[in-house]
């Protein structure tokens, strides 16, 4: 299985002046050459473990890349996820704020990040760039990154993503060291490495926990999923097993951070109706959401539970109640606004976009 | 000049030896410039503001987060042409002020004590004025402005506004950015910027800096054939570089705007004690006539000690005329300005200058003279008897307004962005202003791991101060068009009738007065 991908916002010209597409088959056959081959090197690369089932939908796989190349245009069709992102750092120091509550001597920046999902990287570079160069030194920004490694199955997003980087030195400086990756690989091919692969390449700074550098399959401190459980394909994943996957990457006393859009009436006027209208109404490219496959905050929750109750291995049988101790729950609703943009409002969940943790029990 | 180096080499310290050897690898140099967050051209208020308030951020950062001085790991790099040792050891004594006097708002003032600045300045040169008096020559309608209606009457009334010397305040800034340490700050002083041009993407082991400015900054002077030029790249370039500003040019950002033809002339001035002394005893005044034949009102702002800067906004030829005169004759056209008719000032305007033999200038004469027909106002100010020697200058007024202040990796502040009339005193606050939010925007952006260079952390600059910036200039050109409408007209009764009727309804004035403090 593989990581789906991000979602996409804002405004696509070119698919708006093709006119509205009756359907989404249409555009995947338009683009369906394309689609093989995005596919075909999404997974050769990692093929090792020969996961046969992938959780991103061929067609949303497409739909992305076909939006690659303005992914960074700050007035381009991502505009509104690059305006969200802020946020997204102010959720996490949330989290962590309410986990380790106000340390009394500056915290150090020793939280290893895993981004799934991360698209052209608009996250995980605005992450890397807060990772300090001097690892011993205080905490520059409340989400305390010492790395981050950031896995999309596209191929070309990811080549964006490190193109990107690259006109940033700092951040360049960090992909250089490795505190910085980019992996064009999936979630499953990630757990799937085992600690004797790891050790192969042995520039890696992400040896999971270093103090154990052994048995355990690679884990993080902190693993995000921003816009991405919206965009699992049915067909062959569900959100529970994907869910189930990103828990068994987290660290014991970890967080697990995403965030989604909810299934319900105002969402689906906001953003299969309003959304994806036409210009100049519709802010993001026609075809980005499914509201179908929408998730509601209590349909997260409960696959988190399960997905914590499945174990930390993933075999089912082992863990169970006692494994629900210690999981904190936090979620918050997320709107925006056009002209004064995202907000984050307590009780709005169930009007759209909302962020949604969990932490793992010790 | 290669010879002149190696002949003097054995009489020069080793770090200087270094310095001019680097010359020969200017072309190792050419393709990895030094890298920096922050190049702030010009090393004017603006610029030195937002150096030192980038230096001193210790606020909340995150809604939820702890204090940090999160923009201070920035590596920042000040370009000045001009010598920066001058300002820092500028001083007068304490009865002489510079001509160069600027109006600060509270809200400036509270910036510049925020960013630790204000403790640097010389507060005894400095003074607050807690009202303004503001009059049109023509009509006579008066408008005052003061805190009165926002306080009690027992309590002391909050300041308009507090003249300072802007050399005053540039040096205070520099010691203020001297005591945040040399640690990740560069200042290029005596070093003017030869070029910008963008950065390449030459080494295939180092990052993509072709859309990164990158500027040559080349000693001025007598410097310039001993001190190598430097190479640096600026993850932001902030444009302080004032109306020509050429970090402006290399955005490609154009400006619209007109000059006005007029001159503001300046000059420090000595008062008589009042007639009615203040009360309370700190209480001062500035005073603006507004003088439509002549093309501009005159305004006498107070500094300490019963000193006041003027500032008189006139056609170019009245402004040679005045700065022509002799001292007594420049004295009482000033007095006369304040109070007699606009047809005698336009007769005094240009009667001709004193001959030598003369005790008295014929413009003193005339004053004396007129002063005894003229009914005066209960609100001029007390009389100039002294003029400063060499404080008479002029300068062209003008109003410019950048199409835009941001592009990617570029910031324009200050009078790069925008030059305005100065009849509301409002130049310097803007800029400042400009440099307030530019610095909080930039430590959001630190703080939420944006590229402070990026489009989308400067667009909240620009549309924070945009808006501002273009309604404060557009009421002072305004004002300007509406006092330079000569006689009793619709014109002159209107704006007569507006200013009437703020100066009766407190809730408006109160509006009025929020708005300019900005």
């Amino acid at each position: 299985m593989a990581a789906p991908l991000r979602p996409m916002s804002n405004l696509a010209p070119r698919l708006l002046l093709a006119g509205r597409p009756a359907t989404r088959p249409t555009r995947t056959t338009l683009l369906q050459h394309h689609h093989h081959h995005e596919r075909r090197t999404a997974a050769t690369p990692q093929a090792r473990t020969h996961s046969t089932t992938s959780s991103v939908s061929a067609s949303e796989l497409t739909h992305f890349s076909a939006l690659a190349s303005s992914w960074w245009d700050p007035m381009g069709p991502s505009r509104i996820l690059h305006l969200m992102n802020p946020l997204r750092h102010e959720f996490i120091a949330s989290c962590l704020a309410d986990s380790s509550p106000s340390p009394s001597s500056p915290a150090k920046a020793d939280l290893h990040y895993l981004d799934i999902g991360c698209g052209g990287g608009i996250f995980a570079e605005s992450l890397a760039r807060t990772i300090p160069t001097d690892p011993d030194a205080a905490a520059p920004t409340p989400t305390r990154a010492a790395s981050m490694t950031a896995i999309d199955p596209s191929t070309n997003l990811i080549q964006i993503a490190r193109d990107h980087a690259r006109m940033d030195p700092a951040v360049d400086a960090h992909l250089r060291s490795g505190k910085f990756k980019y992996l064009n690989t999936t979630l499953e091919d990630v757990l799937a490495t085992t600690p004797s692969s790891s050790t192969s390449s042995p520039s890696s700074p992400l040896s999971p926990s270093p103090s154990a550098p052994t048995a355990s399959p690679k884990q993080y401190d902190m693993v995000t999923l921003f816009e991405v459980l919206e965009h699992i394909d049915p067909q062959t994943s569900t959100p529970l097993t994907f869910l189930t996957n990103c828990l068994r990457a987290l660290k014991p006393g970890g967080w697990l951070i995403g965030s989604t859009i909810s299934r319900t009436l105002p969402s689906f006027l906001l953003n299969q109706v309003v959304a994806e209208a036409p210009w100049p109404i519709g802010v993001v490219p026609r075809g980005t959401h499914e509201w179908s496959k929408f998730v509601n905050p209590p349909e997260v929750r409960a696959w988190l539970q399960e997905g914590l109750m499945r174990g930390g291995d993933g075999v089912a049988g082992r863990g169970g109640q006692g494994l629900l101790e210690g999981m904190q729950w936090r979620c918050v609703g997320a709107v925006y606004v056009p002209g004064f943009g995202w907000k984050m409002v307590p009780g709005s969940e169930d009007w759209g976009n909302y962020f949604w943790a969990v932490r793992k029990g010790v | 000049m290669r010879l002149a180096s190696r002949a003097l080499r054995p009489y020069i310290c080793p770090s200087c030896r270094h310095g001019a050897g680097s010359r020969r690898f200017k072309s190792q140099l050419a393709q990895s410039p030094d890298i920096y967050d922050v190049v702030c051209v010009g090393g004017g208020p603006a610029g030195l503001g937002l150096v030192a308030a980038l230096r001193n951020v210790h606020q909340k950062t995150f809604k939820l987060g702890r204090a940090s001085p999160i923009t201070s790991n920035l590596r920042i790099a000040l370009v000045e042409s001009q010598d920066l040792q001058k300002a820092r050891s500028w001083g007068l004594e304490p009865t002489k002020f510079s001509n160069r006097v600027s109006s600060l708002t509270p809200s400036s003032v509270s910036f510049l004590r925020s960013i630790g600045a204000w403790e640097h300045l010389d507060t005894d040169r400095v003074q607050n004025y807690q009202e303004m008096q503001v009059w049109d020559g023509v009509s006579g309608s008066r408008i005052s402005f003061d805190w009165s209606m926002e306080t009690s009457p027992f309590e002391d009334k909050p300041s308009v506004a507090t003249m300072t010397e802007n050399a005053n305040l540039v040096r205070g800034l520099l010691a203020r950015i001297a005591a945040s340490g040399d640690e990740n700050l560069s200042v290029f002083e005596n070093m003017t910027v030869a070029s910008i041009e963008n950065g390449s993407d030459h080494l295939p082991d180092g990052p993509d800096l072709s859309a990164w400015p990158v500027l040559s900054v080349a000693p001025t002077g007598s410097a310039a054939s001993t001190k190598p030029a430097s190479r640096i790249a600026a993850r932001l370039l902030v444009g302080a570089d004032g109306i020509n500003s050429p970090v402006r040019s290399f955005a490609d950002i154009p400006t619209h705007g007109w000059d006005y033809n007029r001159h503001g002339v300046v000059a420090t001035l000595a008062l008589a004690e009042p007639d009615v002394p203040p009360f309370p005893a700190s209480m001062r005044t500035a005073y603006q006539r507004f003088l439509p034949a002549l093309g501009g009102p005159i305004a006498l702002l107070p500094l300490p000690n019963n000193h006041a800067t003027l500032v008189w906004s006139t056609t170019p030829e009245h402004a040679a005329y005045l700065k022509s005169l002799s001292a007594p004759a420049f004295l009482a056209m000033v007095n006369a300005a304040f109070r007699l008719s606009m047809t005698d000032l336009k007769y005094m305007m240009g009667i001709d200058r004193a001959t030598s033999a003369e005790q008295t200038s014929p413009h003193e004469d005339e004053l004396s003279w007129r002063l005894q027909h003229t009914p005066l106002p209960s609100q001029i100010p007390p009389t100039a008897i002294g003029l400063q020697q060499g404080t008479v200058a002029s300068f062209p007024l003008r109003f410019r307004h950048a199409a835009q202040y941001v592009s990617p990796r570029i910031a324009l502040v200050g009078d790069a962005a925008h030059v305005i009339h100065p009849l509301a005193g409002q130049g310097l606050n803007l800029g400042l202003a400009d440099v307030a939010s530019l610095s909080r925007t930039i430590q959001y952006a630190v703080s939420h791991g944006m590229d402070i260079g990026d489009l989308l952390t400067l667009d909240h600059y620009a549309s924070e101060r945009y808006l501002p910036n273009a309604k404060i200039g557009g009421t002072c050109d305004l004002l300007h068009k509406m006092y330079n409408v000569p006689g009793n007209g619709p014109v002159t009764w209107a704006r007569s009738l507006g200013l009437d009727v703020i100066n009766r309804l407190p809730f408006v004035k109160s509006f009025l007065m929020k708005n300019a403090e900005g």
